[in-house]
Formats: structure tokens, sequence, C-alpha cells
């Protein structure tokens, strides 16, 4: 019985811990892998190649529960702090990522701009897509 | 008269706090982030308002207006243009008097481009990439209404030449600036160093648990007067740390700088900061700062101690108290300011 209950929680665990985005290229990119600080670097616009590749970051407009969880664990910042940062790089001549209105938009964009990047719903990424980190 | 114009800047105040997102029914335009035409072209500009009461000063002051203009050609050249007028508009209060300087200068023009992470060249009219307090120099973007003596005596704050930077090939989150400047200054009138030649280097590193760390060092040339018979030589060396989260945070820089001059001997001066904020609820911040500087020209060093208030109804809007604590006491004042950045 302990071992079953035992066997039953670990099972709960994962499924809590399994991630629910991605951050997601087009399938044709030569892009692999990226890890958090590169990501964070990418979206925050301090970093805009991978290699010789330029990147395309986009972001979903508004506050949808995927861009929450996309700025507290990939770039680790509040909405506050993540506006105190763009109106400090609007003095040094840096705008914000783009941003689409839909999730949908957004895998489209990705699909068809060379070099975009983006996150999405796991339950979005099919065939055009190439997953590059989870959270 | 003076009322009058002054009610006129209170309107332009109030109509840029209108542009805020609740309250504007534009919702292309968020304040602090400029207006965004197409990719190469994003419209913004920023103005500060200042008051200082010592004890022979009582002034009132419009001391920065200022226009950008920046975008991208392609993902690999941008460009950004900053006209601005410094002491746009001063009243003295004490002598009841007024004064206006709104012709524009160029603040900064230049031209980037992007071969890299590693490798990208700045060229034009910049903010020289040395410590922190020199690359955020508008009152909206800092914690003071004041700048330490560090920002405003010791580097030349601009460069009319060529920055090369980038993310250094060996050590991820270290980024390094080369800048080299070889001519006069592109805009000579509100500056506070005149260089004919300057160059250096400067680098910066990143920790992931809200720790920076930086430095330069460099040398520039200034050349007194129309002939170029007087002439300094200025090196200097710089280091920076800053530490931030979400309540506090901790800056500090120094610098010592060697002068020499043609037919004259060598001095020296140093000058170093800590200026800590402490963020107390949303908005609202208290802010310290001490300073010390010592010309060996000059044979007391200047200790200096601020106390002030921030507040922040939205990051890019800011008001600022602060009282300032001067090793003579008669240079003590209280300074206050309003500044927008749209």
């Amino acid at each position: 019985m302990r071992i079953i209950l035992l066997l039953l929680s670990i099972a709960l665990v994962s499924v809590a811990e399994a991630a629910e985005y991605a951050v997601v290229v087009a399938r044709n990119s030569p892009i692999e892998a990226l890890d958090s600080e590169r990501l964070r670097d990418i979206f925050l616009r301090r970093r805009s190649f991978e290699g010789n590749i330029p990147l395309v970051p986009v972001n979903l407009l508004g506050e949808e529960a995927v861009r929450t969880q996309f700025e507290s664990q990939v770039l680790q910042m509040n909405r506050g702090q993540i506006n105190q940062y763009w109106v400090t790089s609007h003095f040094q001549g840096i705008k914000p990522p783009a941003t689409q209105a839909s999730l949908q938009s957004i895998k489209t964009f990705i699909e068809r701009v060379d070099g975009a990047i983006g996150y999405l719903p796991i339950s979005m990424v099919d065939d055009g897509l190439k997953v590059l980190h989870e959270f | 008269m003076k009322l009058v114009e002054f009610r006129v800047v209170g309107a332009c105040m109030a109509l840029c706090l209108l542009h805020h997102p609740v309250i504007a029914q534009d919702s292309d335009y968020e304040i602090g982030l400029g207006k965004s035409v197409n990719d190469w072209l994003t419209l913004g500009g920023y103005f500060s308002t200042e008051y200082e009461k010592s004890s022979d000063v009582d002034q009132l002051q419009l001391d920065d207006v200022a226009v950008m203009a920046y975008g991208e050609f392609s993902n690999r050249f941008s460009y950004l243009l900053e006209l601005e007028s410094v002491n746009a508009y001063v009243a003295n209060l004490e002598r009841d008097t007024t004064s206006s300087n709104f012709p524009p200068t160029i603040e900064r023009l230049y031209i980037d481009y992007k071969r890299s992470d590693h490798l990208s060249v700045r060229v034009g009219k910049q903010i020289t990439p040395v410590g922190y307090w020199n690359q955020q120099p508008i009152n909206v973007l800092r914690e003071t209404s004041s700048n330490p003596r560090f920002s405003k005596e010791m580097v030349p704050k601009f460069l009319t030449g060529i920055d090369v930077h980038g993310f250094a090939p060996l050590g991820e989150d270290l980024i390094y600036h080369v800048y080299l400047q070889n001519s006069r200054d592109m805009d000579e009138a509100n500056i506070n160093i005149k260089p004919v030649s300057h160059y250096g280097f400067a680098l910066a590193k990143q920790y992931g648990n809200g720790w920076r760390i930086g430095g330069s060092a460099g040398q520039f040339k200034e050349v007194m007067g129309s002939t170029s018979s007087t002439r300094t030589f200025t090196r200097y060396w710089q280091a920076n740390g800053r530490f931030d989260n979400e309540r506090y945070s901790l800056i500090a820089e120094g610098i010592i700088n060697s002068e020499s001059a043609v037919g004259a001997g060598r001095e020296s001066s140093k000058a170093v900061y800590v200026q800590g904020e402490y963020r107390y609820r949303p908005r609202h911040s208290l802010i310290s700062r001490v300073e010390y500087f010592h010309d060996t020209g000059v044979t007391v060093p200047e200790r200096i101690g601020i106390l002030g208030y921030s507040f922040r109804p939205v990051f890019p809007v800011s008001l600022k108290f602060e009282y300032q604590w001067h090793q003579e006491s008669s240079y003590n004042r209280f300074v206050s300011s309003f500044s927008v950045l749209f």
C-alpha cells in the first residue's frame, strides 16, 4: 500500500511540474536549443543574433497566462520591472519586441518570419515548429 | 508674465500626463515608450523642471526639454537623434529675473551597425560608455535630481567618434567597449568637457543575482582657447559596482584622474560616491548618497551628503525632493524636480 502511495505521489508531482509552455522557432531554423539566460537576453533585446542568424522575438499582447509565466520564469522579472526596463531602453533607442494579438497569430508569425522566436502552449506545437526551451 | 509662462509649462505637463494609457484614449501610445510610427521611426522625448533653494539661490527652471527620434533600417542598422534645449527657461525668484534658451543643440546623433552580438559599431555623437550615472544622464531616469560631482567634472559625458562594443567572445555576460574620438565635439554648446581627442575602453560584467561590476580607463586631450598652445592631457581610471533587487538598489562609482598641462605640473583628482535606494512602498522610495571629491589643486576635499525622496506615479513620471549637506555649509541646498519621459 505504501509503495502504491509513493508511486502515486511521484506521478502527481511529475504532472504538477510538467511544463505547459514552450519557446519555439520555425522547424527549418538551424537553432536547436537555448537556455533561459540566452532567452532572457534575446527578449530583453540585449542580444540580437544566434550565431549569424538575426533573431526576431515576438511577445503576446496583454497579460495572458503564457506571457506572465514567461516573464516570471524565463525573464525572472515582474511587470513593473519590465516596464522600467523598457522605459530606460526607450532613452537608449531600443524598442520592446513586436507583439501579436493572439497565440494563433504568434504561431503564424514564427512560421512565416525568418528568425522569429516566441512562446506558445505546448498543446499548440506541431510539425511546423521546433521547441527550444520548455517552462 | 512669469506666472503666465509657468502656466504654459504646467499645461504641457498636464498634456503629457493625460497620455498615460489609463487616461489616454489612444491605446497605441504609452508614456515612457514613445510613439512608434513604424520600424524606422519612433518619436519621444523628455523634460524636467527643477526648483533650487539655498542661502543665495532661489530658482525655478525648465532645465531640459528634448525630443528624440530613432529606428531600425534593418536588423543590422539603426540610428538615434536627440535634440535638447538646456536651461530652456530660468526664473530667478530672488532677483525677480527670467532668462530663456530655447535653441536646441545636438545631444546625440549616431548610427549603429550590428555585425553580431560580439561586434557592434556606433558612429557619431553618443554618450561616453563609462559607468552607470553617465549612461543615464537625464533627470527622469535618475533617483535624485542632482548629479554627483563625479559625473560632471571627471570624464567627457559625450563622445563624437566611434565605439566598438559587444559581448566579449570569451566571457558570457561580459560586455566590452573600445571608443575613440579624434575631433572636436559635434555640438559643443552643452557639454561638460570639450576634448579634441579621447580614447579608452570599458568592461561591464553582469551576474545573475542582481550584481553588476565594471570599470574603464582612458585619456583625453583638451585645448584651451583658440590656439593650440595650451593643452592638457587627462588620464582616468574608473570602477563601478551595482546591486538591484525589487526593494533595494546600491550603486557605487569611483574615479581617479591625472591631468598634465604643457609647461605645468601634474595634478590629480579623485571622486567617489555611494548611493542607496530603498523602495519602501510601490512608487515611493528613499534615497541616500554620500560623495567625496578631492582635487589636489584645492586644499580642502569636498564631502557631500544627500537625503532624498522619490515618487513615481508611473515609472516615466518622477517627482523628487532632496536636501544636500555640504562640508561648506553655505552650499547646503534643497532641490526638487518634476520630470517626464514621453
